[in-house]
């Protein structure tokens, strides 16, 4: 099948370094301590964070730093077929796995011992980078719930199709079975602390495909950081500071 | 779970005696109402749902199945309830489930109406959708109805937000027109073929609302939030339609309530009923004007 077309574009209309449209929203679930919805393109995605606060089970409390724990799950009407999984299959374990330590990384979590930070991601719609859209949408909501962290974690995924280094791959080409990159990125830091790939890919290009996807981290991170300023603006005017 | 003094407490149910509720509402008043419609692209229809700090997605996804062997003129529908753990963290993991079951059930009760055939959307003279409405071909191939609802934030009432949002989604839901291949007969499946321009919209003016009375002290209240749920002894939901007719009902807590008063809370709910239902159809027709614009 062809994923880009003799003329640079891909099958929903992008070019093959851009990304679809980001969308983030502060605030989502009132009675958390903090939220987002994060959008990219027709993935969509909601993120609660509860914390930092007393510790559930007291066997799993640490006396030297705070214990981050997630969990992911998808709605029945996320995808396009409708599903009906139990919860806490696999797939859904293993990303949870992941968004935690992601998040884990960047919280500095020695400055709240003996505590606990819940974050939830709910999945609303999927169209491929639910991992990414989700680590997205739990920075917002960490930053909102005022948590410390290090930097914003932001994360993008990428892949290499007919040739070609895509940028935010979507359902359709998540599924063509080409490699699929996902990097969490801490843009201050200039590090990366998630990168995962499926498929086989030689080295050369794998460099350039990951650099693609740094990129996207990068231009995420921007827009987050505009909206947690513009978020602060809001703030302080109501404050009428 | 909520965590309130005992002063917190005699101040919920003391502005409950009064007429006077902690949020400056009366005892019979809702939170406003917030619909949004066709905020799932991928399903046939759905909407979401805004009662005060109470958020809930509910999802229509249509699909074609083959009918009970029982009713071979009737289509099947199924309402499932998924609580996030967004909403509470007390919904983590298997947490939700009880709730979520709870809550399944009784909207199955108040909408669908029960397996005998009693129920609601059996008897067509008043029916919302009709079942029989949804036979494609009788005893071979119907449309499955999957009513899916998602609880993204909880303060209480959830059983009649989740009842505006199907409702909502319902008067949403395009169900595509199918054109049955002629000559097939006997045995053999029908071919069908799924149009994917003509739809074919539900008159949804019959489906019911849940009104749920909380009980609190000697009074009850709509509309309860998490803080005067935790008070609560006892509470009923009662499912009204447009012409007034009770359409199923629950009752839930522990405490017995006289039958009297489960009387006086029915007409009261039918009361309530008409000014919630006016106010829903003006939001839901606001909100489809809104989805058509964009």
């Amino acid at each position: 099948m062809e994923y880009v077309s003799p003329e640079g574009l891909r099958l929903d209309g992008r070019r093959p370094m851009e990304m679809r449209q980001i969308r983030g929203e502060i605030g989502a679930v009132a009675k958390a301590d903090g939220s987002a919805v994060f959008e990219m393109g027709n993935t969509k995605v909601i993120a609660a964070v509860y914390g930092p606060r007393e510790v559930q089970n007291r066997s799993q409390q640490m006396n030297d730093q705070a214990l981050v724990r997630c969990e992911y799950s998808m709605a029945n009407f996320s995808t396009g077929d409708r599903m009906r999984k139990p919860k806490g299959d696999r797939r859904s374990t293993e990303i949870s796995l992941v968004i935690r330590q992601t998040m884990e990384a960047c919280i500095m979590t020695h400055l709240m011992p003996r505590s606990q930070i819940d974050i939830f991601v709910q999945v609303l719609q999927a169209d491929g980078g639910t991992r990414s859209a989700c680590i997205n949408a739990a920075t917002l909501a960490l930053a909102d719930a005022g948590i410390p962290m290090r930097d914003l974690v932001t994360s993008c995924s990428s892949g290499y199709l007919n040739s070609t280094a895509l940028l935010d791959l979507n359902y359709v080409e998540d599924s063509a079975g080409g490699p699929d990159v996902t990097v969490g990125f801490l843009p201050k830091l200039d590090k990366v602390t998630l990168l995962q790939m499926d498929a086989k890919l030689p080295l050369d290009i794998f460099e350039n495909v990951m650099q693609l996807a740094i990129e996207g981290c990068k231009a995420v991170a921007n827009y987050i950081r505009e909206l947690l300023l513009e978020n602060t603006k809001q703030l302080e005017y109501r404050r009428g500071v | 779970m909520v965590g309130l003094s005992l002063g917190e407490k005699h101040f919920i149910q003391g502005g409950i005696a009064q007429d006077l509720r902690s949020d400056g509402r009366k005892r019979l008043t809702y939170r406003p109402i917030y619909v949004e419609t066709g905020v799932i692209p991928q399903a046939n229809g759905s909407a979401r749902v805004r009662l005060g700090a109470t958020d809930v997605i509910a999802s229509v996804k249509a699909e074609l199945g083959k009918p009970h062997p029982l009713q071979p003129d009737k289509g099947k529908v199924a309402i499932y309830v998924d609580c996030s753990p967004t909403a509470a963290p007390i919904f983590e993991g298997r947490g939700g489930e009880e709730l979520s079951m709870e809550l399944s059930v009784a909207l199955q009760r108040c909408l669908l109406g029960g397996k005998s055939g009693a129920g609601y959307f059996h008897t067509e003279k008043s029916a919302g959708i009709s079942l029989s409405s949804l036979v494609v071909v009788e005893g071979k191939i119907c449309w499955d109805l999957y009513i899916d609802g998602l609880v993204v934030s909880s303060d209480g009432n959830l059983l009649d937000a989740l009842g505006a949002a199907i409702k909502a989604a319902l008067s949403n839901t395009g169900i595509p027109r199918v054109n049955v291949a002629a000559g097939a007969s006997g045995d053999e499946e029908p071919e069908v073929d799924v149009s994917d321009e003509e739809f074919l919209q539900f008159d949804t003016s019959g489906v019911p609302v849940i009104i749920t009375l909380t009980k609190v002290g000697r009074h009850y209240i709509v509309d309860a939030t998490t803080e005067e749920e935790s008070q609560m002894s006892s509470a009923v939901s009662i499912s009204v339609n447009r012409q007034g007719h009770i359409c199923g009902l629950t009752k839930r807590g522990g405490a017995g309530v006289d039958p009297s008063i489960i009387l006086d809370m029915i007409s009261v709910a039918k009361h309530v009923s008409e000014q919630l239902l006016n106010q829903l159809d003006s939001e839901i027709a606001a909100a489809e004007a809104r989805e058509n614009e964009s």
